[in-house]
């Protein structure tokens, strides 16, 4: 008896192993059909890869500073010295501290717009469903198009400078924040505002006093996630024209200034370590999140 | 008691607004000042905002006036879109091949001296730093235009930040099964296939998926620099100044975006379940 | 004397009828204790004195205001004049002990002010006579989750007695509660009755502390009033249909 059963559990099991190994092979087979369909729509092939990387190899070692142990503290006017490299330094930081303003006044205006439409899309704080739905899609529709795509129409509109970005980031925060924050109005606890309703408070001290002490916390936390994200944004829209930094890495590597190139990128990378490493900072021993819920 | 004698007890509730609460009274005061300050930075002037919005009432009209929206050329878009997600895939699919080895090196569990796996998170947090964009603008340098250095761009970006990925998940797998292989005689590779692998996997895959929603967004706006895909389709009508079918490739992208969001959300909660 | 007058009150969730046509008459004064087990509608029907439930039929009346129909403005005064505290004492936990019992002063005395935190010099020493009232002033800039549960309670009541209130609402107060600090609680709310008069209509699910406290007993089963009048009527037999013993 115990024999029998011993054997189906044993078919069972090998049943189950052989339909693991058949799922797993559907799933490298359609990976492969995958792969080659979309390399056939790219039009990709190894030659082209081996006769991109030697010009890739090329261009980086065009754009890599020459810099030379011995020259390396002179003074601006000596090839091989840090000085030389970097001689257009003081109009990079003008340009730098352009772009870290163009994203600190999108994240304020942005994160301000938002917590004022948050509230309208968070269905346990809008006044009624139809507000709740067109919130919702207008925060989406800002937040599903890509900044630089709002960048382009605003440089058209406005001209080149960085008040195109300012305002395409802006949009872009505005929708992104929004749909952020109203998810944390909706897991908020509604004990407090039971209370004040309770007690007879209008519907703006129910928020003030009910619902932004708990979730206050994580709104400044995911604002000054968007700030790093923004710094980040606000160094590539100069691209099509809207200002900062970018629009001089784009100058740049258009008129093949080749040394500048690596300068600027460098720049840029140090400037988004810091501030990322800054939010980290403040985001870890500044604000209490609540994370127990 | 009388009210004196109250005030007298608790003289901290009672002061001015500006000593209870120095914090706040100084924040909003700062950006009160700052966005002063920005406004003359930048000089904004209410005029040329309105000039700007006035310019854009055309646009605005042909974006829902769509008088020719037979004679399109629909072949053009749909060709980018598939070229926009074949960008997306291929270079997900590399990223995510390649950051496996490359996050389990920069992992506790697998490599124990610290001074290798410092070269390699630096390494990486460089890759990272430099923005996707610039990646592509440096790829169309060497490759030329087209989808095949978008291709490239998203396998360099990606692979920076899922490396990392891996490797924190790597360093925050439970140690007690891998140290149960080990006491049992097993050695580094067995280790390492029966012991941490089968622990990270499902967020190994969980995350690419995730990936690849996010790069398909990526992919569109590599377009706009050069990469093709409906990215250059939509840069290049915007050129034009064919606003209506700008608008309408904005909505195709839109919809795009929302069915890939879906379809990631629906296979990751699938693999959670295996 | 102003008198509550509840008449044939009922709510019905989807097909579940959890005040099933409840008629009550409550007086100024005096200290009501509504008992019965969970689900018997004692919850639904203390909500729907302060129109936190919308009833479905019935009417409330208090000084021959007709409080089922009040709407807006009106419906916060009436809220304002009928306080209440909770299970799990709703306290703002992020903020202070004095904000929150500062909050209670909103719906009789609000201007925009209190909106960025800042309240008048009087309210401040309501408050803190308030809190003295139950030995808590010297906590007043703590932080109201600190607190233990006890402490919570009072504090939830000292931003009830702000609200100036006629009636006291209280959803099973002392349930999140161990007895001493339960014992505490009712202490207090037995003072507020004694010295200033408030009417208190108060959940428990404790026949003990029921019968200590309460002048009134209204027992609830399936959403109907089966019991009305003193503790001391209050016999074993009915007591048993109440909690539904023998059938449990």
């Amino acid at each position: 008896m115990s024999e029998i059963f011993i054997e189906n559990h044993n078919q069972k099991l090998k049943d189950l192993i052989f339909k693991r190994r058949l799922w797993n092979i559907f799933i490298i087979i359609s990976l492969l059909i995958a792969v080659l369909l979309s390399s056939s729509i790219i039009d990709i092939n190894s030659s082209r890869l081996l006769n991109g990387l030697p010009r890739l190899g090329d261009y980086i070692s065009q754009i890599l500073p020459s810099l030379d142990s011995s020259s390396l503290f002179l003074d601006s006017n000596k090839e091989g010295s840090i000085a030389y490299w970097y001689f257009n330094l003081p109009k990079y930081l003008k340009l730098l501290f352009e772009t870290f303003n163009m994203a600190l006044l999108a994240t304020i205006i942005g994160s301000s717009i938002a917590l004022l439409l948050s509230f309208l899309s968070a269905k346990n704080t809008a006044p009624n469903s139809f507000i709740y739905f067109m919130t919702r899609r207008t925060l989406e529709f800002f937040r599903g198009v890509p900044e630089i795509i709002f960048a382009i129409l605003f440089v058209w509109a406005l001209g080149i400078g960085p008040i195109a970005g300012i305002i395409a980031m802006t949009l872009h925060t505005t929708g992104s924040l929004g749909k952020l924050f109203s998810e944390v109005h909706e897991n908020s606890d509604i004990k407090p505002r039971e209370a004040l309703k309770a007690s007879g408070g209008n519907w703006p001290s129910e928020m003030k006093f009910g619902l932004l002490p708990q979730v206050l916390p994580n709104l400044i936390s995911y604002t000054l996630l968007r700030f790093e994200i923004n710094i980040r944004a606000s160094t590539i829209l100069g691209f099509v024209g809207a200002g900062g930094i970018g629009q001089e890495l784009y100058l740049v590597i258009n008129f093949n200034y080749y040394e500048e190139v690596s300068a600027i990128i460098l720049l840029i990378i140090l400037t988004v370590i810091s501030i990322d490493l800054l939010s980290e900072y403040l985001r870890k021993n500044v604000i209490e999140v609540d994370n127990v819920r | 008691m009388s009210d004196k004698e109250i005030i007298n007890l608790h003289p901290r509730i009672f002061y001015p607004l500006w000593k209870r609460s120095p914090l706040s009274i100084i924040t909003s005061l700062l950006i009160f000042l700052y966005i002063i300050f920005s406004i003359n930075y930048f000089n904004f002037s209410i005029e040329d905002l309105l000039n700007g919005f006035s310019k854009m009432k055309p646009i605005l009209y042909s974006m829902v006036n769509w008088n020719d929206f037979l004679s399109w050329n629909f072949n053009s878009i749909l060709i980018g879109i598939l070229q926009t997600l074949a960008m997306a895939f291929l270079g997900t699919l590399a990223a995510s091949i390649i950051s496996i080895p490359l996050g389990l090196m920069a992992s506790r569990q697998v490599v124990r001296i610290s001074f290798p796996r410092f070269i390699i998170r630096r390494f990486l947090d460089f890759i990272r730093g430099v923005d996707i964009l610039i990646w592509a603008l440096i790829f169309v340098r060497a490759f030329g235009l087209g989808p095949f250095s978008g291709v490239l761009a998203i396998f360099v970006a990606d692979t920076g930040t899922l490396s990392k990925l891996y490797s924190e998940a790597a360093d925050n797998s439970d140690n007690k099964q891998i140290e149960g292989l080990t006491s049992s005689g097993a050695n580094k590779l067995s280790t390492l296939r029966f012991g941490l692998i089968p622990q990270v996997m499902p967020i190994f895959i969980s995350q690419s998926l995730y990936f690849f929603e996010s790069n398909s967004r990526s992919a569109v706006i590599l377009g706009i620099v050069g990469a093709g895909g409906i990215g250059l389709q939509l840069s290049e009508r915007m050129k034009a100044q064919y606003w209506d079918q700008a608008f309408f490739i904005i909505i195709i992208i839109l919809i795009m975006v929302a069915a890939i969001d879906r379809l990631s959300r629906f296979l990751r909660e699938k693999i959670i379940n295996i | 004397m102003k008198s509550l007058k509840i008449t044939n009150l009922k709510k019905r969730f989807k097909n579940i009828n959890a005040v099933n046509g409840i008629s009550l008459e409550i007086n100024e004064g005096e200290i009501i204790g509504i008992i019965g087990r969970s689900g018997a509608g004692k919850s639904t029907l203390l909500r729907m004195i302060n129109r936190l439930v919308q009833p479905s039929e019935g009417s409330i009346e208090f000084d021959d205001i007709n409080i089922t129909s009040l709407k807006g403005k009106a419906l916060r005064k009436w809220r304002s004049e009928c306080a209440m505290i909770f299970q799990q004492f709703n306290l703002v936990e992020r903020i202070d002990v004095l904000t929150n019992v500062l909050i209670g002063s909103l719906g009789r005395n609000y201007n925009f002010l209190n909106l960025i935190g800042v309240f008048s010099k009087k309210e401040k020493i309501n408050a803190l006579k308030n809190l003295d009232r139950f030995d808590l002033s010297e906590k007043a800039l703590q932080k109201a989750g600190t607190l233990s549960g006890g402490q919570q309670q009072r504090v939830a009541i000292a931003r009830a007695l702000m609200q100036k209130p006629k009636i006291l609402l209280a959803d099973e107060p002392i349930s999140s509660l161990d007895p001493k600090n339960a014992q505490r609680v009712m202490d207090d709310m037995l003072k507020i009755n004694r010295e200033d008069g408030i009417t208190i209509i108060c959940n428990l699910h404790s026949l003990d502390v029921a019968k200590k406290y309460c002048d009134r007993l209204i027992g609830l089963s399936d959403g109907r009033v089966v019991f009305d009048g003193a503790p001391d009527d209050l016999t074993t037999e009915i007591s048993k249909e109440l909690y539904d013993i023998d059938n449990e």
